[in-house]
């Protein structure tokens, strides 16, 4: 069918759907992140206490999902947006390499601070 | 009726003289219960002849009279003006192309229209007499129906702002007003158009469609239901 636009692609509602799907588990893992960082504890968080926590591998664990979901979410979300603006494919393909690379650095740094904090101790 | 003095700032534009839109004041008296298009019927009768705007039924159901007034896309006609505080600034409707003055340029806006084919397609064999549904079918078009293309919900989507070939919520308003009619059977052809990058997907529920609908109908709401049926129909 000649549908007469510049772009023609069916990945928005793979996107559109995982952008839902990705917004209700970062509901309840955020509600896990403020429950186990700031109000399990006795009076005063102090950092000595976070990283005691960063020791169990449960409370990693949530931690790990919990910014995998955030930044899958978040540059999803910033793409999205960004497709607005884009027609050239040259264009398209910079920012998603630059949002990807983006992605998986700030994984990176995030692994890093879950799993290696709670090592130090 | 009490008349009160009121300072109206027009954008005026006329493409064979100006190099740029440039607003012009008008004060005048006018009643309270005037409304806009009123206001402007006055001005282009009395004051200035050259002013361009639509106009036609002045009952709300035309959908020609559609401008921007203090940064709310209204229709004219049924629009008072002591909704108004202060100058009253109206301007064409954007996200469009002025051809002059608030007359703006819906060819563009049209042709998206007919591409998700406005019209009921029927394959089943047509009834004897009329085709039925029942008070629960029909709610779900019910508000969807009393579009009246008047164009205020497209025109203030940012989305469509971005990228002209966005298909908009009026299109897609209609795509949706005929996929869940029980009566039409073009449903999955509708949906194949919609499920695009220019076309559903663009829609980030801002929900400026929403509060610029003069008919009060809940677009974002239903544009939403659409994108959940399409993705149930391709999963």
């Amino acid at each position: 069918m000649d549908k007469n636009f510049k772009e023609t692609s069916k990945s928005g509602g793979i996107i559109w759907l995982f952008q839902r799907l990705s917004a209700v588990v970062l509901f309840v893992l955020l509600m896990a992140h403020y429950v186990t960082y700031h109000f399990i504890g006795h009076g005063v968080v102090k950092y000595v206490d976070i990283i005691e926590k960063m020791k169990a591998p449960w409370f990693n664990l949530i931690q790990f999902l919990f910014l995998l979901t955030a930044l899958y979410h978040g540059i999803n979300g910033i793409w999205m947006v960004a497709e607005d603006y884009m027609k050239k494919k040259g264009t398209r393909i910079f920012v998603f390499s630059v949002l990807v690379m983006l992605g998986v650095i700030l994984m990176f740094v995030g692994m890093l601070t879950i799993f290696k904090a709670g090592a130090k101790l | 009726m009490s008349k009160e003095k009121r300072v109206i700032k027009i954008l005026r534009y006329d493409p064979a003289n100006d190099k740029k839109p440039h607003w012009v004041d008008y004060t005048g008296e006018y009643d309270s219960d005037s409304t806009i298009l009123d206001v402007l019927n006055e001005i282009h009768w009395k004051i200035d002849g050259s002013l361009a705007y639509r106009r036609s039924c002045r009952s709300a159901i035309c959908g020609s009279c559609a401008m921007k007034v203090n940064g709310q896309n209204i229709l004219a006609c049924e629009t008072p003006i002591h909704k108004f505080k202060g100058k009253i600034k109206i301007e064409p409707l954007p996200g469009f192309s002025i051809i002059k003055d608030l007359v703006v340029d819906m060819d563009l806006f049209f042709e998206k229209l007919k591409k998700v084919k406005p019209y009921l397609i029927v394959d089943k064999p047509l009834p004897d007499k009329e085709f039925t549904q029942s008070p629960e079918e029909f709610e779900h078009i019910r508000e969807s129906v009393t579009c009246i293309l008047c164009g205020a919900c497209t025109s203030s989507c940012p989305s469509l702002w971005g990228n002209e070939d966005y298909l908009g919520p009026a299109a897609l308003l209609r795509a949706y007003r005929f996929i869940f009619d029980t009566r039409d059977d073009g449903a999955n052809d509708r949906m194949d158009i919609v499920n695009d990058k220019n076309g559903i997907w663009r829609c980030h529920t801002i929900f400026n469609c929403m509060e610029a609908c003069p008919k009060d109908i809940k677009i974002t709401e239903y544009l939403s239901r659409l994108k959940v049926k399409i993705v149930e129909n391709s999963i």
